[in-house]
């Protein structure tokens, strides 16, 4: 599904910038949405005008109160809607008619309920439409600007958020109360928060749109329940990111994989949503996260510190055990232990215990004070060779936990390269932790969650300054027309799997390494086509009847001479109509068959919001048990062919490593593109394999051995 | 009963229940958007017309009728019977 209309900055900034709100359908029962809402907005000190429309009420708390938005004397700019869902759409026509173009909808009892919901909410967005309104919701939390220029709650959670430069966009309401609670106690603010409900006018890639220019806002977090429009959302985010370079941290719910076991090629059954949901996020630069924890222990790195300006960090602790912890996460994420200048040693060998570790990690020692904390920490982050510096603390008896977190701050604000900190425990690092959060300083419990944070932002920062125009090899050497044409000829004829003659026809069309075959509907004709294109053959039967070949003595391998050949074509023949004897038989397929070569599968899927895509992995066990794949959406660019093919675990079966045979990888690389272009030219494919495909020794190609096309 | 007399009486219950004058209401009015009615009013307001007119509304049917001109058309299709 495509979007139709991005909303402007200016559409969406309207909500977030009223100068004057109308609440309709407020009333004076404490405790209920249409009251807290109004009592937000007043009490949080909403910087614009505010009218409390009521049907029943002559005053909402202390205000004035309107009976129809139409009664209001003065111009307003926003209104929240708060009536039943049964009346949305009356009060919708007021304000419509009032001309005020920029709403809130938090009333729920709309799609989420189904049936009348549906309705009703088509209604409502049909009378958006009708008199220019852009809205949020309905079915959310509401809006909250933290901008002190604004200054508006106009939301049902408990508590106004500390200012921050942190967004957070959400598809769940609940999940926004919780947020906005464990944000609250660790001080972390916010620029923008949004629970966007059902998205029936205004959805996420609207509000990514806008928090791109967002001068407020540094870091954007999103929680997602549904994507329904995924190319536009990937980009939306690339844009977000190539233009601003803000960091999108995300949690898509759902990861389970539905709908893979009805799939009918290996690619579907391998390619659940959550596969595509990750490449998707990769391939436009968001960051998908497990959990909020992880979200927010990100986000944190994300919006107080700079990014680390290359992967070389240094870890500083007084204990071992926890350093160690450290070390080990950080390599395994991908990080590395900064060698030091030797001004550096000099400065820590001079100023630490002869017991102390004066390398990376250096370790202060247990009875550590602030003073050995504070060499160790200004002498590393000066360090040309060190690009971000680790701070892990725990609690001995003389431990200076105050001050050196009180030192810890005033570094940070001479520097500008990154330190996150971690000090252990809970009770007795409290005070601690609260000077280092009050201060943007990154606190983590856990050192393994500190380091981890920071391979995240050095990665983050390396992608950004890697992020060139890659480009998207387009052939010429193609025949659309032609596989359009067969491909549409099977729809027509109500076919939902293209048999394997046909299949490699569109292949042909797209000049894959398709090897010499025919088709052969005699003992004769398949000797003859056999000892034409070389032995050894493979033959196998041909029916749009029969997607599992193999399974039913189907497929006949290395025949190796014309009496085999012949004898093959009758026993397929035999093994088939015993096992289908209904199946329509169109004839055999004989193929030439490749001794050499690594097998390796390609497939493509079709995904209804994030449109085609491309699967590649090592073929036989690796994919049967490891499930080594990768995927892409497509079109896939010249570097995205190259990071599918080089992040399989198994990629070093094709470079030659250990004893095994340099592959033809250019030529893979190739196919894959080849792919891409089929799968962007032809949506009919609904699914296809390619499996295998043989990679042949460098420099000798590939070819396709089997393939199957579904639509 | 004529329609006049039923939406007479009808318009009698809703002011006696939502604490209305008379002239407050309209054919046209909606229990919610007009006449500010809660949840638990429409339920009273079911109770009420069942008592004036001495019959008995389906809930769900009867939770439909969303403004007085709906509450008439309804009440008159069942003493009219």
């Amino acid at each position: 599904m495509q979007k139709e209309k991005i909303k402007t900055f200016n559409e969406i900034n309207d909500i977030f910038y009223p100068k004057s709100i109308a609440v309709v359908g407020t009333n004076n029962v404490t405790g209920s949405v249409p009251y807290d809402i109004f009592e937000n907005i007043l009490h949080d000190r909403f910087q614009g005008i505010l009218y409390p429309v009521s049907p029943s009420e002559k005053n909402v708390t202390s205000v004035k109160s309107y009976k129809y938005v139409l009664d209001i004397e003065d111009d307003v700019d926003m209104a929240i809607l708060v009536f039943p869902s049964s009346v949305a759409h009356l009060a919708m026509e007021q304000i419509g008619q009032k001309g005020i173009k920029s709403m809130i909808v938090i009333s729920a009892g709309f799609k989420e309920v189904g049936g009348k919901g549906i309705e009703r909410e088509k209604k409502i967005k049909e009378i958006a439409d009708k008199y220019g309104i852009s809205f949020i919701g309905p079915n959310c939390l509401g809006v909250i600007n933290t901008d002190s220029k604004c200054h508006m709650n106009a939301s049902f959670a408990r508590a106004m958020p500390e200012e921050g430069n942190i967004a957070f966009i959400s598809q769940s309401g609940a999940l926004c109360t919780a947020v906005l609670d464990y944000a609250n106690a660790k001080h972390i603010g916010f620029s923008k928060f949004v629970s966007f409900g059902n998205k029936a006018d205004i959805d996420e890639i609207d509000l990514l749109n806008y928090l791109k220019d967002d001068p407020k806002t540094k870091v954007i977090l999103m929680y997602l329940e549904e994507v329904t429009n995924g190319k536009a959302l990937m980009e939306a985010a690339k844009k977000v990111t190539a233009e601003t370079g803000k960091p999108i941290l995300a949690i898509k719910s759902g990861r389970t994989a539905e709908g893979a076991s009805a799939a009918a090629s290996h690619t579907g059954s391998l390619a659940g949503s959550d596969e595509i949901t990750n490449a998707a996020f990769e391939q436009a630069g968001i960051i998908r996260c497990e959990n909020l924890e992880e979200m927010f222990d990100y986000a944190k790195a994300f919006a107080y510190q700079p990014l680390p300006k290359s992967k070389n960090m240094a870890i500083i602790t007084n204990a071992g055990g926890p350093g160690v912890l450290a070390t080990d996460k950080a390599i395994n994420s991908g990080l590395s232990l900064g060698k030091f200048e030797e001004a550096t040693t000099r400065i820590l060998k001079k100023s630490l215990p002869a017991a102390a570790n004066i390398k990376n990690p250096v370790d202060v020692i247990g009875d550590a004070r602030a003073d050995r904390y504070n060499v160790a920490i200004s002498a590393t982050i000066k360090d040309k060779n060190i690009d971000g510096v680790n701070v892990i603390l725990t609690p001995q008896s003389m431990t200076e936990i105050e001050a050196i977190a009180e030192d810890i701050v005033k570094v940070v604000n001479r520097s500008d390269k990154p330190v996150y900190t971690s000090f252990m425990g809970e009770t007795d690092v409290a005070k601690g932790i609260d000077i280092l959060q009050r201060n943007n300083i990154p606190h983590y419990i856990l050192p393994e969650d500190m380091v981890k944070a920071m391979s995240a932002t050095t990665k983050f920062n390396e992608r950004l300054k890697e992020r060139s125009e890659s480009k998207i090899k387009q052939f010429s050497d193609v025949n659309k027309e032609k596989a359009t044409k067969i491909l549409d000829k099977a729809i027509a004829e109500n076919k939902t799997y293209l048999p394997e003659e046909e299949a490699v026809k569109v292949l042909k069309a797209y000049n894959f390494p398709v090897l010499p075959n025919g088709l052969a509907n005699s003992k004769d004709e398949a000797g003859k086509i056999a000892d034409e294109i070389k032995y050894p053959v493979v033959m196998k039967i041909i029916s749009s009847d029969i997607v599992h070949k193999f399974d039913i003595g189907g497929v006949i391998l290395n025949i190796q001479n014309r009496e085999e050949a012949e004898k093959a074509y009758k026993q397929i023949l035999k093994n088939v109509k015993k096992a289908m004897p209904k199946a329509d038989i169109k004839g055999v397929f004989v193929q030439k068959m490749v001794e050499e070569g690594q097998e390796v599968i390609l497939g493509l899927k079709k995904d209804n919001s994030f449109g085609s895509v491309i699967m590649f992995g090592l073929g036989g066990i690796f994919v049967e048990i490891f499930k080594d794949v990768n995927f892409k959406v497509a079109p896939i660019s010249e570097d995205e062919v190259d990071n599918m093919i080089q992040s399989i675990r198994s990629y070093p079966i094709l470079t030659g490593t250990r004893g095994s045979i340099k592959r033809d990888i250019k030529s893979l690389k190739e196919t894959i593109q080849r792919l891409s272009q089929l799968a962007i030219d032809c949506p009919q494919i609904n699914e296809l394999d390619i499996n295998p495909l043989i990679v042949r020794n460098e420099g000798n190609g590939c070819f396709v051995a089997d393939t199957k096309i579904m639509l | 009963m004529e329609k006049e007399k039923v939406e007479a009486k009808v318009k009698k219950t809703i002011a006696k229940v939502l604490e209305k004058t008379e002239s407050e209401i309209s054919s046209d009015s909606n229990f919610i958007f007009d006449l500010g009615a809660d949840s638990m009013q429409s339920l009273q307001l079911i109770a009420g017309f069942e008592e004036e007119f001495d019959i008995e509304m389906d809930e769900d049917e009867a939770l439909e009728i969303q403004s007085v001109k709906d509450a008439v058309e309804f009440i008159a299709g069942i003493v009219n019977k």
